[in-house]
């Protein structure tokens, strides 16, 4: 069963999150800050991060997929960098910001717009973890 | 000008008028109750006041401040001089009064006593004048500053307090809806699904409503050169499955000729998906929706024109203020803000251009832009407003 592990502070958006993906056969394990999930990085080993990308901070999101992502080879998480990450985002519709992929900037493999569509959601993690 | 800048002028101005040894400003603070040294000229730097000065202890200034020049023939025999820094022996003191509030007051000072007389007053009393205006206008202009920032945060703040618990909701019922929760009886989806459009609406009203008012607490923003072609492409392109959907024709009559304009590539974007968006939204199946581009004298004119229901003609003086709706729009099942109109007016306006209409109600509506087209192969700073603008202008002042 791939393991999903859901950082994001808000536990009403983790519930959503978690239904259709629970429904569709996945394990969805939550940490509600950026630290906390760093850290259940290292012990779940989850095959794909769904990530908020605003948290305590509004940069809390970009520093863990920055932190995870780290190319120095000595790196705590070096393990986990091949681990994909999915970034929700509520930002992208509504301002000129235009987010993409980015290795140097915002290393995460795709986005996610919330409010969640679970069809969406669920296409999306399905091309990621390739269940 | 900046208000130090502003201030130093003055002090350097009364100096030189009066030719005087040295000339200091001082402004009151809010309450009222201190004078602070903002400005001096010719004053040695020993003799510069950093702390307040009280008006209730200085009788010399608590006169000044009541409005009359007054004038300090001999220090060495006024008592009042005592609150005149170093040890000059004349002094001439008037207030900066603006719309009769009392700003703060201007010394000039003399080594020498005996130095002024009346006329003197009167030939500072246009440059006090001057000054307390300056003084006045610095102010408005930074309470005004300190207004917008506080809008910008509070919308930035708004931003994230209003949008995120609609979206986790409208998550919440996303989920319900397909059945993750436990299969719905026909009832509940009935009204499950009434939430869901309800939260769509609050959803789109939010981001309208900030979109609205970040434009507006927004200064001129950073503008660039675009190419519209793109924005028309890309608006065209978002739209086309929308369109598909719902069986409607949406046609792009795309302009070879590259037309650049000057604005942001974000709110530019805005524009055309806000108007194709409305133009698909108000045709029924088996209409068309057509958008063309061209270059018009020195503009560029991008036109975007349904088979829709129309606009009835009493309702298109109204249609781009904030919140209304059309009567056959409000009767229709679509759903609107009444605000996407007011913002697209707001941004092609922050560009230089303009946007009209012409409908015909069960016919259709023609919503044309039209930008100044900004010429690569002219000076970088170079841009002429079309004559079409021009003459929109000269009939509407």
């Amino acid at each position: 069963m791939p393991k999903i592990l859901v950082i994001e502070d808000d536990v009403d958006m983790v519930t959503a999150i978690r239904m259709p993906l629970e429904a569709n056969g996945y394990e969805v394990l939550a940490a509600a800050t950026g630290e906390d999930g760093l850290q259940k990085v290292k012990e779940i080993e989850p095959d794909l991060i769904i990530l908020d990308v605003m948290m305590e901070t509004t940069t809390a999101g970009f520093q863990v997929s920055l932190k995870l992502r780290d190319p120095d080879e000595h790196s705590e998480y070096a393990a986990y960098r091949h681990v994909p990450i999915l970034m929700l985002t509520a930002i992208h519709t509504t301002t000129s910001l235009r987010f993409g992929p980015d290795e140097a900037y915002l290393p995460v493999d795709d986005f996610v717009d919330k409010p969640i569509d679970p069809d969406v959601l669920l296409a999306k993690v399905g091309a990621l973890v390739g269940g | 000008m900046e208000l130090g800048q502003a201030l130093a002028r003055l002090s350097d101005g009364a100096r030189l008028t009066l030719r005087a040894d040295a000339a200091v400003v001082y402004l009151l603070d809010e309450d009222g109750a201190c004078l602070r040294m903002a400005a001096a000229s010719g004053l040695p730097a020993a003799f510069q006041r950093r702390e307040p000065l009280e008006v209730a202890h200085s009788s010399l200034n608590e006169d000044v401040l009541a409005g009359q020049p007054l004038i300090v023939a001999d220090a060495r025999a006024d008592p009042r001089a005592v609150d005149l820094p170093g040890d000059y022996r004349s002094a001439l003191c008037i207030s900066l009064t603006h719309e009769g509030d009392p700003l703060g007051v201007l010394h000039v000072y003399a080594d020498a006593p005996r130095r002024w007389g009346e006329e003197d007053a009167h030939l500072l009393g246009p440059l006090a004048d001057l000054g307390a205006a300056a003084v006045a206008s610095a102010r408005e202009l930074a309470a005004l500053a300190a207004l917008e920032a506080d809008k910008a945060n509070f919308i930035h703040v708004a931003t994230h307090e209003l949008r995120s618990p609609v979206a986790t909701a409208q998550s919440l019922v996303r989920g319900v809806l397909k059945g993750y929760a436990g299969p719905l009886t026909d009832v509940q989806a009935d009204l499950f699904g009434r939430i869901s459009r309800r939260l769509d609406f609050l959803e789109s009203l939010v981001n309208d409503l900030l979109d609205l008012a970040a434009g507006k607490a927004a200064g001129p923003e950073e503008q660039e050169l675009v190419l519209l072609n793109a924005c028309v492409g890309r608006a065209v392109l978002l739209l086309q499955p929308r369109a598909e959907e719902k069986g409607v024709e949406l046609v792009h009559r795309a302009c070879c000729e590259e037309l650049v304009v000057r604005g942001a590539e974000g709110g530019l974007d805005r524009i055309f998906v806000n108007l194709v968006g409305n133009a698909v939204k108000y045709t029924p199946s088996g209409g068309r929706v057509t958008v063309s581009m061209q270059q018009v004298d020195d503009g560029v004119e991008v036109a975007v024109t349904d088979t829709g229901i129309g606009i009835p003609a009493e309702s298109l003086p109204h249609l781009f203020q904030e919140f209304y709706r059309a009567p056959n729009a409000k009767a229709s099942d679509e759903v609107g803000t009444g605000l996407g109109l007011a913002i697209v007016q707001d941004l092609v306006e922050r560009y230089g251009g303009c946007i009209e209409v012409e409908s015909r109600v069960g016919q259709g509506s023609t919503f044309t832009v039209i930008f100044p087209l900004f010429h690569l192969d002219a000076s970088e700073n170079y841009c002429r407003l079309p004559a079409y603008l021009e003459r929109k202008n000269t009939t509407t002042s």
